[in-house]
């Protein structure tokens, strides 16, 4: 009761003598009529009671297994953690910035550290283009995070990568087996990506300064028509968005897997999005 | 625990009523949102996710009974926002209703601010309880008799009728804010209330709808360089030119209005430095600051973030001068709470009358109180099962660890689904309202 349905309504009627006639609009007005509560619920001993509820929903993992993980894995597990909760942020209808703003920093702050004990490789991972990628991924309806980098080549996460020549670049600069997990500056983009796109949904001005057509001209819709592919790519990192789709001799080093079918599924809802704007 | 009256006498906390559906079935728009009293705590205001808003009455039950209570029923039901879509940056806006706050009365209406993630309504709520009857041209319905049928003049005079509760909007304060709005404050002055979203705040008049100044701006040139957000404002108590914003890196400034036009210098800092044996990853987020609220007397302020309470002094601002641990067992589980998203919960606090006391929500609908001068603490449950009449809260206690003794409760066992995000304590009885998911709870204290 007094769901949705509730239309513009602004006045109750409401009797001097305590009868509400309207009632029915009124979904908090339901008084718990505990007349005659079964007197043997307070029997029950507490420890009990609580057992045989049964509608609790016990903290997942019971007590904390992470704190029983060496730190690196902890600290791995954690930034996992961020980098999922960072993308199913964006794709949600309301992007909150104070939680992607907490998620980034603690993802910065792993990183930081991870890159002061050497962890990370420096991969030859070109020079970010940031603007690129914060514009188209304004075009889209919901701006997504570079897609998380996965240290098993096996089980790629399907995610988005904010523009597709960023995913086209990464099906063309990689070979599943080269992946160890290119972190450092890409990793290092995405939150502040992230909050770049809040800006930049806020602004118009990305539209003027863009040569939209440059960017389309280097995409080559062929390749994406499933029948005819034979190759996919692991999606790592967004590397570089500026560049194109180029090299043709890297789209043969690839192998195709189920699981990376999904990659290129994606694939095809950006593009759809894309040639649809 | 000392009550508004004061004294040393301990409180005893008694259900009085709950309101809401009973099934456990609970309808996304009903979940509510935020709960307030009014300045003389006979109202009590109520808002949720659907946009919708009750606002409850006091009644003395029965006068004639020495056990008399005070009984909370619906006065005024009203839709104050619907759900939006902004066709520019295809998103939806929520019609959620983040914050309510009462104007103090100035004549027989009452008038409230109620507030989504971008605007911002004021509402008048008018009671009528009479009619003018006998109008010399027109029919009791409206319709106007043919003026060739007059034949007397007659004066139309106000006749009783049943109370008739009315709501209206009597402003609309929209299109000032980019991000979500999370406070709306009224300024002392009567005049003016500031509205506060992630990065900036807003200062309105009452009166003016299509101008608002903007008076903190932490907005980076690069958003990339963004770290910090604001998460609560409130002005301050007595002096109009004096308000507060926390942080999510919790921590709090103090801003004075004379000195400038633009508040990004704050004239004081309140932050406490982090203690190095609790670092974990998660120390920032578990510090980040969600609900600000200064003390009645307005020499204090209290801050709330995840695990803990406390208070401040205004004049000091390296440390806080009493630190009150919400629920410490969960330190150990921060990285299955951020899994689970828990981490990210918004808890609110809130003082009793007279300052002695404050009140902040928790886990398994457990809800605990601080009290101040006697440096106790008490953990109640609002629970159907404790809802009889005039029943006794009975105290509640977690087990962090070790041999559970009988009647506690152990962390593992606690429902992380069931959480206290609102309170409310009357602004001079002890008459607390404490939101579970759909359902309001109000206990008052023991009579005799």
């Amino acid at each position: 009761m007094g769901q949705r349905d509730i239309i513009s309504y602004e006045t109750s009627v409401r009797r001097k003598s305590g009868i509400r006639t309207a009632a029915k609009m009124c979904r908090l007005d339901v008084e718990s009529a505990v007349k005659g509560h079964e007197q043997h619920v307070n029997i029950i001993p507490s420890s009990r009671y609580m057992v045989g509820r049964g509608v609790k929903r016990k903290l997942s993992e019971c007590e904390d297994p992470t704190l029983d993980l060496p730190y690196p894995q902890q600290r791995q597990m954690v930034l996992d953690l961020c980098l999922n909760k960072l993308q199913s942020c964006q794709r949600r209808a309301e992007p909150s910035l104070h939680r992607s703003v907490l998620l980034a920093n603690t993802l910065r702050q792993i990183q930081r550290e991870m890159r002061q004990e050497g962890v990370l490789h420096s991969l030859e991972s070109p020079p970010p283009a940031p603007s690129l990628p914060q514009a188209l991924a304004a075009q889209r309806q919901s701006p997504e995070v570079a897609p998380t980098p996965s240290d098993r080549p096996d089980t790629p996460v399907a995610t988005f990568s904010p523009s597709p020549l960023c995913e086209d670049d990464n099906a063309v600069s990689g070979c599943i087996g080269l992946h160890k997990r290119p972190w450092s500056e890409d990793d290092g983009k995405s939150p502040d990506l992230l909050l770049g796109s809040f800006e930049i949904t806020n602004s118009t001005s990305y539209l003027t300064d863009l040569q939209l057509d440059d960017i389309f001209e280097d995409i080559d819709t062929s390749m994406y028509d499933p029948s005819d592919f034979s190759v996919l790519a692991c999606p790592s990192p967004r590397v570089n968005s500026g560049s194109s789709l180029g090299s043709d001799d890297n789209l043969k080093a690839f192998s195709s897997s189920s699981a990376l079918q999904v990659c290129l599924n994606d694939l095809d809802h950006i593009m759809e999005i894309l040639v649809r704007s | 625990m000392a009550g508004a009256g004061g004294g040393s006498n301990d409180v005893q906390w008694c259900f009085s009523q709950v309101k809401g559906a009973i099934d456990d079935d609970v309808a996304e728009a009903d979940i509510i949102s935020t709960v307030e009293f009014n300045h003389s705590g006979e109202l009590l205001a109520t808002g949720d996710k659907g946009g919708r808003v009750v606002i409850f009455q006091q009644e003395i039950e029965n006068k004639s009974q020495p056990q008399c209570r005070s009984e909370y029923n619906v006065y005024s039901t009203f839709q104050s926002h619907e759900p939006e879509f902004d066709y520019l940056k295809s998103l939806e806006i929520e019609e959620k209703i983040n914050k309510i706050r009462w104007l103090p009365q100035k004549n027989a209406a009452q008038f409230l601010l109620s507030t989504n993630d971008k605007t911002i309504k004021l509402w008048k709520i008018s009671e009528r309880d009479k009619r003018p009857e006998g109008y010399n041209l027109k029919e009791e319905d409206g319709r106007y008799i043919d003026p060739n049928t007059v034949t007397a003049l007659r004066v139309p005079v106000f006749r009783p009728m049943d109370l008739m509760v009315e709501a209206s909007p009597r402003r609309v304060f929209a299109n000032a804010h980019t991000y979500h709005i999370n406070s709306i404050s009224i300024n002392s002055d009567h005049e003016t209330y500031l509205s506060a979203d992630d990065l900036r705040i807003n200062l309105w008049h009452q009166e003016i709808t299509d101008r608002s100044f903007n008076i903190v701006d932490i907005k980076p040139a690069n958003m990339e360089e963004l770290t910090e957000v604001i998460t609560a404002a409130e002005f301050h108590p007595h002096q109009c030119n004096t308000f507060v914003y926390s942080s999510s890196k919790g921590t709090i400034r103090l801003c004075d209005m004379r000195e400038s036009a633009l508040c990004d210098k704050y004239s004081k800092l309140f932050e406490e430095p982090e203690d190095p044996s609790n670092r974990s990853f998660f120390s920032e987020i578990i510090s980040s600051i969600s609900d600000v609220k200064f003390s009645h007397n307005g020499r204090y302020m209290m801050t709330r973030d995840y695990l803990s309470v406390k208070i401040w002094d205004l004049n000091m601002e390296n440390r806080p001068v009493e630190t009150y641990q919400v629920h410490e067992y969960l330190r150990s589980k921060l990285c299955s709470l951020y899994e689970n998203d828990c981490i990210f919960d918004k808890f609110e606090c809130c003082w009793n009358g007279n300052d002695s006391v404050v009140m902040t929500g928790s886990y398994n609908n457990f809800f605990r109180m601080f009290d101040r001068g006697q440096r106790r603490d008490m953990t109640l449950e609002a629970s159907r099962e404790s809802s009889k009449p005039r029943q006794v809260l009975k105290p509640r206690k977690v087990c962090a660890g070790g041999k559970r003794k009988k009647d506690e409760i152990s962390v593992d066992s606690l429902d992380f689904n069931k959480k206290i995000l609102h309170t409310a304590w009357h602004p001079q009885d002890n008459i607390i309202a404490v939101a579970t998911t759909n359902n309001l709870y109000i206990f008052q204290d023991k009579v005799n």
